[in-house]
């Protein structure tokens, strides 16, 4: 599972878009800057593919709860 | 007296001081602009209304008149009871930690601010409870700009968890060596291929390791390297997705040796409660402040002293298995229990910047009394220390306080020395009166039982 250079150069030119200022006394380093980017808008993707997966789930679940509680009232 | 705090010198916009039953924060010109902006949106009574971080207030203009140089501000602080560090607390700790440290980060990004750094450090435990105490952490935020603290998030807080998850390997000792805590490049190199099956792993750990390497290999001094824009839904999607990883960590199942000691050790009830009372009855006398339990398994004893009257206790042990157990009882209870790690042949040393960065145990305020049952026989026959010295170090601790001492028939004793030759002729119930009489006086002395251990209730001399 090993990640070659082609890769990293990839990175590389999708962090290359702009820039933006660190705000702290911190130094980031180097390799968390240039994979950040990245990581971020694949969190994203898989954050609102939970979301969207959870919303469909709960559609479900709620007509599944509807049909209980109408069987409770009988 | 006000002295300045040795941990508190990386970020020039402020120093923290330690004065009496409180703690000041100067906050420099340097940091003036930021503070000022944090301050009046609110966002530190917000997130201290909702208990992530430490109460704070301006302090009086007299404080202030001592310090030079001269504070543009200058907060009061309640103290912490005691400091601790990430090295000693247990999984659960640091996991309560980390998951802190992310929901104050995303709480801050919600009312326009972030974090300027991400250090385990600046997380304490008052009981069982996480609290920040860092307020100069807590910067506005700018669209777009990168988690400066990302690295030094998965060093302090995500790294150990998993390498203690994943591999079942306690990352402790590692990262009290390594106090910035451990990094991606190393955690990559002993996680399996399963282990990496994961998106969190393969992003934080993985390819963090990969890029840090190839960015040592090519980057010259000149070369700036450009950062990446990082939109806010982004940063807020990594957080979360860290957030929702770390709380699905779990430690590798297994029972500890200790864990299930306090349930079938060799003790019979009349005898444990004799223990009780004992120990019951130092508390009550003592009423201390900040209590010690040295090998406080799951708690039982801590619970009792806290019951006669000791108002915060420290509860250590060597094993993780009783720490755990102990952690979940006083979360629970809600009680001011501390459950730290300890290996008393080998305290947490005073180290980090001139030695002095990150206390020693042994100088970290001031402990009133301390308990230590089924203790001494471990340090002075499992690791050795002539009992003479064992009992210094115990009594050192504390001005007052209760130790049990097993004899050569007990059954945990002889266990100690089955496999061994019995080179301790001076670890006899006389020789521990001899020392503990030479460094304190005995206030009471008492056989459990009548073939039982021996204990003993002090009063440094």
């Amino acid at each position: 599972m090993g990640i070659s250079e082609r890769h990293l150069g990839a990175f590389a030119v999708l962090t290359v878009f702009g820039t933006a200022p660190a705000f702290a006394y911190l130094d980031p380093a180097t390799g968390s800057i240039i994979i950040q980017a990245v990581v971020g808008a694949v969190a994203g993707g898989l954050l609102y593919a939970k979301l969207f997966m959870n919303k469909v789930r709960n559609l479900f679940s709620r007509k599944g709860s509807d049909a209980a509680s109408e069987n409770t009232e009988n | 007296m006000i002295s300045p705090d040795p941990g508190s010198f990386r970020d020039p916009s402020g120093r923290v001081f330690i004065e009496d039953d409180r703690v000041l924060r100067a906050i420099y010109e340097m940091g003036r602009d930021n503070f000022e902006a944090v301050q009046q949106a609110g966002v530190l009574d917000a997130l201290i209304a909702k208990g992530l971080l430490v109460e704070a207030e301006e302090a009086d203009a007299a404080a202030a008149a001592e310090l030079e140089p001269r504070p543009a501000h200058l907060l009061a602080h309640p103290k912490i009871p005691f400091i601790s560090y990430p090295y000693e607390w247990t999984f659960s700790q640091l996991k309560a930690a980390a998951l802190l440290h992310l929901e104050l980060h995303l709480e801050a990004l919600n009312s326009g601010f972030t974090l300027c750094d991400a250090t385990a450090y600046n997380v304490q435990f008052r009981g069982a409870e996480p609290v920040f105490i860092d307020h100069l952490s807590v910067v506005p935020y700018e669209e777009g700009e990168i988690w400066a603290g990302h690295r030094q998030f998965c060093m302090q807080f995500l790294n150990p968890l998993i390498l203690w998850a994943k591999r079942g390997v306690v990352p402790n000792a590692w990262y009290r060596g390594s106090v910035e805590g451990i990094p991606p490049e190393d955690l990559a190199a002993v996680l399996s291929w399963k282990d990496k099956l994961s998106f969190t792993v393969l992003a934080h750990v993985v390819t963090q390791a990969k890029a840090h390497k190839h960015a040592l290999k090519t980057e010259t001094k000149e070369k700036i390297v450009k950062t990446g824009k990082l939109p806010k839904r982004s940063l807020v999607a990594m957080l979360e997705g860290l957030k929702s990883y770390i709380s699905g960590l779990e430690l590798p199942g297994g029972r500890s040796v200790w864990s299930d000691y306090a349930e079938d050790n060799s003790y019979n009830a009349e005898k444990r409660a004799e223990k009780h009372d004992f120990v019951a009855s130092m508390a009550a006398s003592v009423q201390p402040e900040m209590m010690f339990d040295i090998g406080c398994n799951s708690g039982d004893f801590t619970q009792t002293a806290l019951d006669a009257g000791a108002q915060s206790v420290v509860a250590f042990d060597f094993d993780y298995g009783a720490l755990e157990r102990c952690y979940s009882r006083f979360a629970q209870s809600g009680a001011s229990v501390l459950p730290l790690w300890l290996d008393a042949a080998n305290p947490s040393p005073a180290q980090g910047w001139a030695n002095a960065e990150r206390a020693s145990l042994g100088d970290r305020g001031k402990i009133d009394a301390m308990v230590a049952l089924a203790v001494i026989h471990h340090i002075a026959i499992g690791r050795n220390v002539p009992l003479d010295m064992a009992v210094d170090w115990l009594i050192g601790l504390a001005p007052y306080g209760v130790i049990e001492f097993p004899n050569k028939d007990d059954v945990m004793v002889r266990k100690l020395l089955a496999n061994r030759k019995d080179i301790f002729p001076d670890y006899t119930e006389e020789a521990f009166l001899h020392h503990v009489g030479k460094r304190a006086a005995i206030v009471e002395q008492k056989k459990l039982g009548a073939d039982g251990r021996m204990i003993v209730q002090y009063r440094r001399k």
